[in-house]
């Protein structure tokens, strides 16, 4: 039958099918209506354990009380499996600090850099570009498990995988700007622990963010405050707001996660310093380091100079990390890993 | 940049002394040749591959992840589980545009509505309403979801459709959003669930290939709220709600593009696959015609169909007309498929007798 045909009586009955009535969520001068200020009255309760493993939203009807047949997916149905309170804000702030690479940077600003400066940078955002390109398939591969009870931290990393489909072009552009081109591929050991971790969106999150995500926001502020002309300059900086959002939805899920999961610090403790010793692989490799040394030192000729702003920066890099997993309440200090302890120490 | 190789070698010497490895100082096949901006667009992904990162291989052997155009190293892990590695079964010809402009017009839904538009509607116009905004928020992160799942499973070699299908899974998610808060904003609240799986769009999630995927979604399920959204005119009661249905078709018209294109470069490079797509046309009509999918608020049996019905008349009284102009809505949703089908380069469904019976029976219908 198609809908040409005459139609049956109308079904109205869904018109009383409402868990509450009479919602009106506040809009803010300036802020308008935002997705942290639609959660009032029953529908600000975000439960514990979602048992429906569809898109239903959260507060709609549920006509029989049970859940509906699973349509595949949807394996995160436990709050603490991805919640961070600060999701919501998040989201929209991604939103209001929306950039664009194509018109949010002065391209024509850096011409005519040194042939080795211009190759070092094409080399580290050739690197860059590799590791946002990562990130984007890491969390899209888990999208499709987070339940719908939480849709806070869908729609926020929707707009975290934008980012990084930004911080992933922007690289490139910059690396295929002035004729240098695409560097070497990275060594790329991180990634394949950050491809395979499938023990859980928790672990991956202390992985992605902690272990990669700061290391990359040092990265891009260390490129900021080197950059040799406004174009880096200018990508550091917003490529660095981008990753501190990010970084605050994995704290505060770490930190969520560590409180409300048994055991669950112990064990993010004991997984990075796993990590950690995997990481020494690509840690071993000189291209990263050596580009950027080029790159901070302003040349070949200045390596040396430019190596003491390395070690600087995977100082600062290492620091930040026992603080962050502190402020998540896990005291890593004993348990970091041999080659994380030297570079504190060099 | 024109500069003599003989300069790297100049600096690899000088590096090496002071015991430097300096491997990735080297001259690459594009030295030379930079990129200028546009004057007012800036520098577009479309303009700036050249050389190697702009050779797109009908096959694709990169499984370490690197970026299209890197310079691969022995000795690096196979990370990437890349199924979709064969061009013809991702690639459009329009992937870095479409990106762009994805780009470009991103807006928020805190914003960029005028919320303060909204006054009190009576009881039967703002239930129906949140109804219809509770379908919606429903069926729309189907189109974030999907392509999600799709996303790590397309080697980086053609990034410009994981690129555009990230900004997709962005797209989907303001809708859910914006349709969350009006359902919220106005003195109602949610109601009621579909909770079917047919009707929340599992079809599309089983699919097992990405243009079968593709056509479900974006030609047949996208192509269908496109349709509804580009009539909010008729079903908006104030200024907010056209602003809603506007600038989410503005995105659907970017999705829905997308899923033509692709099937336009499909049938043109692969001709042996033009029969296997006919079937997923059999398939996304079915679904049309039938409502069967279950991503259409339009179709008949759903709690949308009669709060659209509702909405279009201007009050439960004038359900009759409601449906008239509902079914007007169903005939434009028809037409314009057969349109995009056109386009895509499969229109001989429509001469030769394949295309579904019932596609002449709204078009005749109004």
């Amino acid at each position: 039958m198609t809908d040409t045909q005459q139609p049956p009586p109308v079904d109205l009955s869904w018109k009383a099918m409402t868990i509450q009535w009479g919602t009106r969520a506040p809009v803010r001068k300036g802020a308008g209506l935002t997705l942290g200020a639609i959660n009032v009255g029953a529908y600000a309760e975000v439960p514990d354990y979602w048992q429906d493993r569809t898109r239903s939203p959260r507060g709609a009807y549920n006509p029989t009380g049970a859940a509906a047949a699973s349509i595949g997916g949807y394996y995160l149905r436990h709050k603490s499996d991805l919640w961070a309170d600060n999701a919501a804000e998040l989201y929209e702030e991604a939103i209001s600090r929306r950039w664009s690479s194509a018109d949010s940077i002065p391209w024509d600003t850096c011409r005519g850099l040194a042939e080795d400066v211009e190759v070092a940078v094409c080399q580290v955002s050739t690197e860059l570009s590799q590791q946002a390109s990562i990130e984007a398939e890491v969390i899209s591969g888990w999208q499709q498990q987070m339940s719908y009870g939480f849709h806070e931290v869908k729609v926020f990393l929707a707009t975290e995988t934008f980012d990084a489909a930004r911080h992933f072009e922007v690289f490139r552009k910059r690396a295929l700007l002035n004729g240098g081109g695409l560097g070497l591929e990275s060594p790329g050991e991180v990634n394949r622990w950050l491809l395979e971790s499938r023990g859980g969106w928790t672990e991956t999150v202390a992985l992605l963010y902690l272990l990669r995500g700061l290391f990359t926001r040092t990265i891009y502020r260390y490129l900021a405050a080197y950059a040799p002309s406004p174009v880096e300059m200018l990508i550091g900086r917003r490529a660095a707001q981008d990753k501190t959002r990010h970084l605050a939805y994995a704290l505060h899920h770490l930190r969520y996660a560590a409180n409300h999961v048994q055991g669950m610090g112990d064990h993010l403790n004991a997984g990075l310093a796993q990590a950690e010793l995997v990481s020494a692989r690509d840690e071993k490799d000189p291209v990263l380091w050596e580009s950027l040394a080029c790159f901070f030192g302003g040349g070949v000729r200045h390596m040396d100079s430019g190596m003491t702003i390395v070690r600087s920066m995977r100082r600062r890099y290492v620091q930040d990390y026992l603080q962050h997993l502190g402020w998540i309440g896990i005291q890593h200090q004993r348990m970091l890993a041999p080659n994380f302890k030297a570079v504190l120490e060099d | 940049m024109a500069v003599a190789d003989d300069v790297f070698a100049s600096y690899r010497e000088y590096g090496r002394e002071q015991g430097y490895d300096l491997r990735w100082l080297e001259r690459r096949d594009v030295w030379g040749e930079g990129v200028s901006p546009r004057s007012r667009a800036g520098v577009l992904l479309q303009d700036v591959d050249h050389g190697l990162a702009a050779e797109v291989p009908d096959e694709s052997r990169n499984l370490t992840g690197r970026p299209r155009g890197a310079l691969p190293r022995s000795g690096v892990a196979r990370v990437g589980n890349y199924p979709v590695r064969t061009k013809a079964d991702v690639w459009l010809r329009n992937g870095a545009e479409l990106y762009e402009e994805a780009v470009a017009r991103q807006w928020s839904s805190a914003t960029d509505i005028p919320w303060q538009a909204i006054t009190s509607l009576p009881d039967d116009i703002e239930r129906a309403e949140c109804q219809l905004a509770t379908f919606i928020t429903e069926i729309e992160f189907v189109a974030g979801d999907v392509p999600g799942k799709w996303i790590a499973a397309i080697t980086p070699d053609y990034y410009e459709p994981r690129m555009f299908l990230l900004s997709q899974v962005m797209d989907e998610a303001r809708h859910l959003d914006v349709f969350r808060k009006r359902a919220l904003v106005n003195g109602g609240g949610l109601m009621r669930r579909t909770g079917n799986p047919q009707v929340v769009g599992a079809v599309i999630d089983s699919a097992r290939d990405f243009t079968e995927m593709s056509a479900r979604l974006h030609i047949s399920g996208e192509g269908a709220v496109l349709t509804l959204f580009r009539m909010g005119e008729l079903m908006a009661y104030n200024d907010a709600e056209k602003h809603i249905y506007r600038l989410c078709a503005q995105d659907e018209s970017r999705h829905v593009a997308f899923g033509v294109m692709h099937l336009q470069y499909l049938g043109s490079v692969e001709t042996d696959r033009r029969e296997e797509i006919q079937s997923y046309l059999d398939d996304a009509e079915l679904a049309l015609v039938t409502g069967a999918s279950g991503q259409n608020p339009v179709a008949r049996g759903l709690p949308s169909n009669a709060a659209l019905a509702i909405l279009l008349g201007g009050g439960e009284a004038n359900v009759d007309d409601g449906y008239n102009t509902l079914l007007a809505i169903r005939q434009r949703q028809v037409k314009e498929y057969v349109q995009r089908v056109r386009v895509a380069g499969f229109g001989e469904r429509f001469e030769n007798g394949r295309a579904n019976p019932m596609l002449e029976q709204y078009v005749q219908a109004h």
